[in-house]
């Protein structure tokens, strides 16, 4: 063991002292890594928004056979129908303007709510970071933006901020912890109704957030809902946030699939790279582990050091891919929205691990056999060789 | 002082279906404390003998015995622990690793001995001190000349402090002054430390600075009176 350690300093100086070589290999690793991480970032993302959880409690209440905010319209007057229903604990009406119906990387989502209750509640959770709801109320063209929505546009509180036709005023900025506030702009439900004049004006919403009482009881919830209006000129379907955010996501959700693959792809690379490295390492320096055995180091001294330089190789190159996907993704405030809804790729400490550790397992799998191959050659066939 | 008997000695190799003797029935003592030289024509089995005694390679038969030793019985890591402890080894192209520089290339095989950091540094100090090269401690070998990479590969072989130092043609690579200059340090190591010395060389003035010659010839051990008829035959066959 202690020649093991002592073999360390030894094998640093190999990858050091060899910069061309090593450098090339640890970019090499560094460039599959960052596309795992950020892929795993990416499918981290959608899984997040997109799996429910077992205390969710919203409804999403949206038109029947209807996929865009756009087209989704239901009258405002719904929303006491749908409070008289048992296991309703409320239910907010929202209008929803886009800029962009389509996946997108930048959508802006205006969502108008009621002036009074809703976010007043919803906001008390998150915490602002710059001006105050009463500013809000105090204005009626005012929005309230989500953090990521804020950094992606470079907006603060007192700018003016136009997009979707809609032209309003910045009261404030708040962050969250979930991605759909994050990345909307909240408005007055009246002012955007009379401002976007798409589907209708005032009276007509896109879709209701309905809490209910009992998580147990969403399913029961969201059928008396729908049955509710089954026979309305406006048939609904309802469903809980997560599964309304995954319908919608569905290409994005696909897409992130096929990533995955490429990302794990990446790592195959990864192995490969390596593997390339490390045993022509070897071939070139046949000579240089033969004098070692001469010198008293055991086969078993050798391929330790081998295996040891192929990891340090997958660790360096898997970090520095990891770590730079983790930066690139925490600096950009990247989000998919696609119907009004946003799937935002987060910097995930799992998928930055994960990236670090799988190089550094698989460089040393990828020393294995040329390590292999170095301990169980004789020395003077070592010498023979060169 | 270790003692080296080879009794028997042969060693093999084969070349598909012909088996070449490189060495055979070789029978020779070296007492602790001398220098003898290896002398022989090219083909006659010098350098696989300085690798049997040294335990890089393995015979085919005969026994080792080297301070009351047998070699031949001692397994892979065994062997290298061995190594470690008794052999200094010299060759002909010196064979520093390039990525470490002096110091380090001297540093490399105490690193397998129980030494403390201090201990360690003095020794590879001293050791580059003796070859005269203390202040060349943080060149690489590319920086180095061929006599000054042999005198650090010199002092590489002596820092652990071997019973016995195997030399392969060391001064085969080197201008006169050079070889001097090795030549005189391996006599100096071999009076001063009392360290046996076994060294190949073609050239008869460097063996002449050996206490013994031993003649090699077609794998087998002969007397001078032989060695010089066979060089006479060999050089006249050559003229022809």
């Amino acid at each position: 063991m202690n020649s093991f350690l002592r073999t360390i300093p030894f094998t640093w100086k190999n990858l050091v002292r060899r910069p061309l070589r090593t450098g090339l290999t640890v970019a090499g690793i560094a460039v599959a890594t960052f596309l795992f991480s950020f892929v795993e970032s990416m499918r981290d993302g959608v899984s997040k928004a997109t799996e429910a959880g077992a205390a969710e409690t919203r409804l999403v209440v949206y038109r029947k056979n209807r996929f865009c905010p756009f087209a989704s319209q239901l009258p405002q007057s719904y929303q006491r129908s749908i409070l008289s229903i048992e296991g309703v604990k409320s239910a907010v009406p929202i209008k929803i303007v886009v800029n962009n119906c389509r996946a997108s990387l930048d959508v802006v989502t205006f969502r108008g709510v009621p002036d009074e209750g809703y976010l007043q509640e919803h906001i008390a959770k998150a915490q602002l970071r710059s001006g105050s709801i009463s500013d809000w109320q105090s204005r009626g063209d005012a929005v309230l933006i989500g953090a990521a929505l804020a950094d992606r546009r470079r907006l603060r509180a007192g700018d003016r901020f136009d997009a979707a036709g809609v032209r309003s005023w910045v009261a404030g900025v708040f962050e969250s912890d979930d991605a759909q506030d994050r990345n909307v702009a909240y408005a007055h439900l009246g002012f955007l109704q009379e401002t976007a004049q798409r589907g209708g004006t005032g009276g007509i919403v896109t879709q209701f957030n309905v809490e209910v009482e009992d998580p147990a009881k969403m399913e029961a919830v969201a059928a008396a809902i729908d049955e509710a209006f089954a026979h309305d000129q406006y048939p609904t379907t309802t469903r809980p946030e997560s599964a309304f955010v995954a319908r919608a996501a569905r290409d994005v959700i696909v897409l992130v699939r096929f990533a995955s693959i490429v990302g794990w792809a990446s790592l195959a690379a990864v192995f490969a790279l390596i593997a390339n490295a490390i045993a022509l390492a070897v071939r070139d320096r046949i000579r240089d582990h033969a004098i070692l055995q001469t010198l008293g180091w055991t086969g078993a001294d050798i391929a330790w050091m081998v295996v040891m330089e192929a990891s340090m190789l997958g660790a360096t190159g898997g970090a520095i891919g990891a770590i730079g996907a983790h930066a690139a993704i925490a600096l950009t405030h990247l989000n998919f929205t696609m119907e009004g809804v946003s799937i935002e790729v987060t910097a995930s400490n799992a998928a930055t691990l994960a990236g670090v550790l799988l190089a550094t397992l698989l460089g040393a799998v990828a020393g294995v056999v040329p390590a292999l191959s170095a301990a169980r050659r004789e020395i003077v066939q070592g010498f023979r060789t060169t | 002082m270790s003692t080296i008997e080879c009794r028997n000695l042969r060693k093999d190799y084969r070349r598909g279906e012909e088996v070449i003797h490189t060495l055979q029935d070789v029978d020779l003592d070296i007492h602790g404390g001398s220098f003898v030289a290896l002398m022989g024509p090219s083909g006659s089995g010098k350098t696989t003998l300085l690798n049997l005694l040294a335990g890089i390679d393995r015979p085919t038969g005969g026994t080792i015995t080297i301070g009351g030793r047998d070699i031949g019985t001692l397994g892979r890591n065994a062997l290298a622990a061995w190594r470690s402890a008794n052999v200094g080894y010299i060759f002909q192209l010196y064979n520093l690793v390039p990525v470490l520089t002096a110091y380090e290339n001297v540093e490399m095989p105490l690193l397998l001995h129980p030494l403390s950091n201090k201990e360690r540094h003095q020794r590879v100090t001293e050791a580059l001190e003796l070859v005269g090269l203390a202040d060349r401690y943080l060149h690489y070998p590319r920086q180095l000349s061929g006599g000054q990479e042999q005198r650090v590969a010199i002092a590489r072989a002596i820092v652990t402090r071997p019973s016995m130092i195997l030399a392969d043609e060391p001064t085969g690579d080197l201008d006169r002054t050079s070889a001097m200059q090795v030549m005189d340090l391996l006599v100096r190591l071999n009076k001063e430390r009392n360290q046996a010395i076994v060294m190949v060389t073609h050239d008869p003035s460097t063996a002449a600075r050996a206490g013994r010659i031993v003649h090699l010839e077609k794998g087998k051990i002969i007397d001078a009176a032989e060695f010089a008829h066979a060089t006479r035959t060999t050089t006249i066959g050559a003229h022809q």
